[in-house]
């Protein structure tokens, strides 16, 4: 247990009986009560010392997304929180919300506090209504009740108001700005950038908004009572600052939200927190951070799990939705299964991203069940090239990169079902 | 494309009294979260009150629903029909979701919808004859790690399934009345409701402060 002793940021309440409360979580916002009483830039400052990178795939500086909203002087200006989690493979939100919805709370107010906005929304799946929705919503009354959301918050002059809307089913409104249509009561559909939402004209209602995940708002707390560098330096790798809550499923010993340091190799991921394949299986392949990132081979697990190595090896972090898979899968099966989640997923507006996902579901079912040729393969992977850097967001990509490198790394899955 | 702005036009509400003044009280909460200038954009929010009280979207319930928010019905089913939740058309009294995403689909899934259609005796996507159940396949929960997950009538999740807790699971909802996803009755007579202590429809966006905040009284709807 190597790891063991490092510091838990996120989960230290979630064995604690009702974590969920403000009692629990000590009846008081003492990480507010310390930013309300900071200048906002100042508490930005710690965001870009502590490297915090967020949480909701992309990994870009918190702080720097945050000192590009507070240059636009435009007001009123947004804070909008992602809690739309619908990356498969990824769960770890729904757990902040359900078992720590202070910590996420008391972080939301203080990204508010440091971004000068007076008025936030949380935008939540709409299957969450009766988990984590009513949680966080509990846990804004207990908030309110206190005196750390509304008017005048503990004195300070800041007012904020706060509101959860539900979504209604549709992974893509987890892009940041197809969840400002959605939040807007439009379809989501996502918008060509620039704008860019922390711009002007970009965000919520054209304002400049900060759309962040819930994960990265939970650490906000820490990082105000510790400071930036302490933050920093629980990550094992350069500029990838705190833990991570790696969310856990597939063919390990045990499956969950594990929070460790941010870096970690899947090896330790696995062997220290998850206690290793179940009995009778053998590691075969790892999904990094949710069914959009490039897969890893079994010799790959021993790669660290930050942004940066993972981008350097053409695959990415993204939502730490780690899927650990055993040698009762076929890879070629696997792809199929991811192929059909993006074909159903894409909204349809940019033509390789509509036609290329439908194509390469089909061409990955006709391999599947045996009818495919060798030229199928070939032209999954050609296909999947092509859709690549083309299209208004990156679901196209999160549905190329799963293709090229199933092939690329499992392509003796793929010969086996496949005519010569 | 039909701009927002055009106004939807009265329609007669499709709701029961006691129906109309859930729904009143809720589209207040809902529409109170924006500023008065943006208040077309509680329309995911105003479409969950209407299905969780209907049992699904009817085409009235969509024209009214477009009428509160002066919003073209033509738009509110444009926005109804991108999202997986709302339903379009009656579902079974107990709809069941399986999640096949990828984890849930390397611990099982394809199981439990096999057995699924073999219980209910109905394909993925089809709802029995005595409009009891239907069953359909549904993109990841967030449930992954508690894999295979089922989904109940959009918000009950059942984790960690089996073949035999399925079969449990199936009997107990069988048991049961069900509600949430009941079809709808029918609109009864033409009657315009706008609800009670509302203010005048706009038609026009009207400008107000500079951050919806003061406008905004009452927080989260519960
Ligand atoms: C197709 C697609 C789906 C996404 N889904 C989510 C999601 O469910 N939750 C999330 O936080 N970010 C999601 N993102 C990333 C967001 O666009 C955005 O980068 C993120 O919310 C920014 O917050 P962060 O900087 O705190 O991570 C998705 C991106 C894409 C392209
Ligand atoms: S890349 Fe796909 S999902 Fe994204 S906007 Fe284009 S069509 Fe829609
Ligand atoms: S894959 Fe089934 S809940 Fe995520």
């Amino acid at each position: 247990m190597a790891l063991a002793g490092s510091p838990k940021i996120l989960s230290v309440d979630w064995d604690k009986p009702e974590s969920w409360t403000l009692k629990t979580y000590g009846g008081k916002y003492p990480a507010l009560e310390k930013a309300l009483k900071m200048q906002p830039q100042a508490i930005v400052d710690e965001v870009v010392k502590a490297n915090l990178r967020g949480r909701g795939g992309a990994g870009f500086p918190t702080g720097m997304k945050w000192n590009f909203v507070r240059k636009e002087t435009s007001f009123p200006k947004y804070l909008v929180v992602n809690a739309d989690e619908g990356e498969p493979g990824t769960f770890k939100d729904r757990a902040i919300c359900e078992r720590s919805p202070h910590m996420f709370v008391e972080g939301l107010i203080i990204g508010c506090f440091a971004l000068d906005c007076h008025l936030t929304y949380i935008y939540c799946r709409g299957e969450f209504r009766d988990g984590a929705i009513k949680r966080v919503q509990e846990a804004i009354e207990e908030a309110r009740a206190a005196g750390f959301v509304g008017k005048n918050i503990l004195g300070s002059g800041f007012d904020l108001e706060m509101h959860v809307v539900a979504g209604a089913g549709a992974y893509i409104c987890g892009e940041e700005t197809a969840l400002l249509e959605s939040l807007e009561g439009r379809k989501g559909y996502p918008r060509l950038k620039p704008p860019f939402p922390a711009n002007a004209g970009g965000g919520l209602f054209k304002q400049p908004t900060a759309v962040n995940n819930v994960e990265t708002l939970a650490n906000l707390p820490s990082i105000v009572m510790k400071g930036g560098d302490w933050f920093n330096s629980v990550g094992l790798v350069p500029k990838n600052g705190g833990t991570r809550l790696f969310a856990v499923s597939g063919h390990s010993r045990k499956t969950g939200v594990f929070e460790a340091p941010m870096g970690i190799t899947f090896r330790a991921l696995l062997d220290d927190y998850c206690g290793g394949m179940r009995e009778g299986s053998t590691l075969k392949a790892i999904i990094p951070g949710g069914s959009s990132s490039a897969i890893l081979t079994a010799a790959e697990a021993d790669w660290a799990s930050d942004f940066d190595t993972l981008k350097s090896k053409k695959t990415m972090a993204g939502s730490g939705g780690v899927v650990y898979l055993d040698q009762s899968v076929n890879m070629a099966h696997a792809l199929a299964n991811v192929m059909r989640f993006y074909a159903h997923e894409s909204c349809g507006q940019c033509t390789p991203c509509r036609e290329g996902t439908a194509w390469l579901s089909r061409l990955c079912d006709k391999i599947m069940q045996g009818r495919g040729e060798k030229t199928d393969v070939d032209n999954v992977h050609q296909i999947a090239r092509q859709m690549e850097q083309k299209t208004i967001c990156a679901l196209a990509d999160g549905a190329a990169m799963p293709a090229k490198s199933y092939i690329e790394k499992f392509r003796a899955d793929f010969d086996a079902l496949v005519r010569q | 494309m039909i701009p927002l702005q055009t106004p939807g036009g009265p329609a007669p509400s499709p709701f029961s009294p006691e129906q109309q003044s859930r729904f009143d009280a809720d589209f207040g909460r809902a529409v109170a979260k924006y500023a008065a200038d943006h208040r077309r954009a509680a329309l995911l929010p105003v479409l969950h009150l209407a299905q969780d009280l209907l049992g699904w979207l009817t085409e009235p319930a969509m024209a009214y629903v477009g009428f509160r928010l002066d919003i073209p019905k033509v738009r509110v089913r444009e926005v109804a029909s991108f999202y997986t939740m709302y339903r379009l058309k009656p579902v079974g009294r107990h709809a069941i979701g399986v999640c096949n995403s990828v984890s849930c689909w390397a611990m099982g899934s394809e199981q439990i919808i096999k057995r699924c259609e073999e219980k209910l005796g109905i394909r993925s996507g089809e709802t029995t004859r005595d409009g009891q159940f239907s069953l359909e396949e549904v993109a990841c929960l967030a449930a992954c790690g508690y894999a295979p997950a089922v989904l109940v009538n959009n918000y009950r999740y059942v984790e960690n399934v089996t073949p035999q807790s399925l079969d449990s699971l199936i009997e107990e909802l069988r048991a049961k009345p069900g509600n949430s996803m009941a079809p709808a009755p029918e609109p009864k007579k033409l009657e315009i409701n706008r609800g009670q202590g509302e203010a005048p429809r706009q038609t026009e966006p009207q400008t107000t402060g500079p951050s919806g905040a003061t406008s905004v009284q009452t927080s989260g709807g519960k």
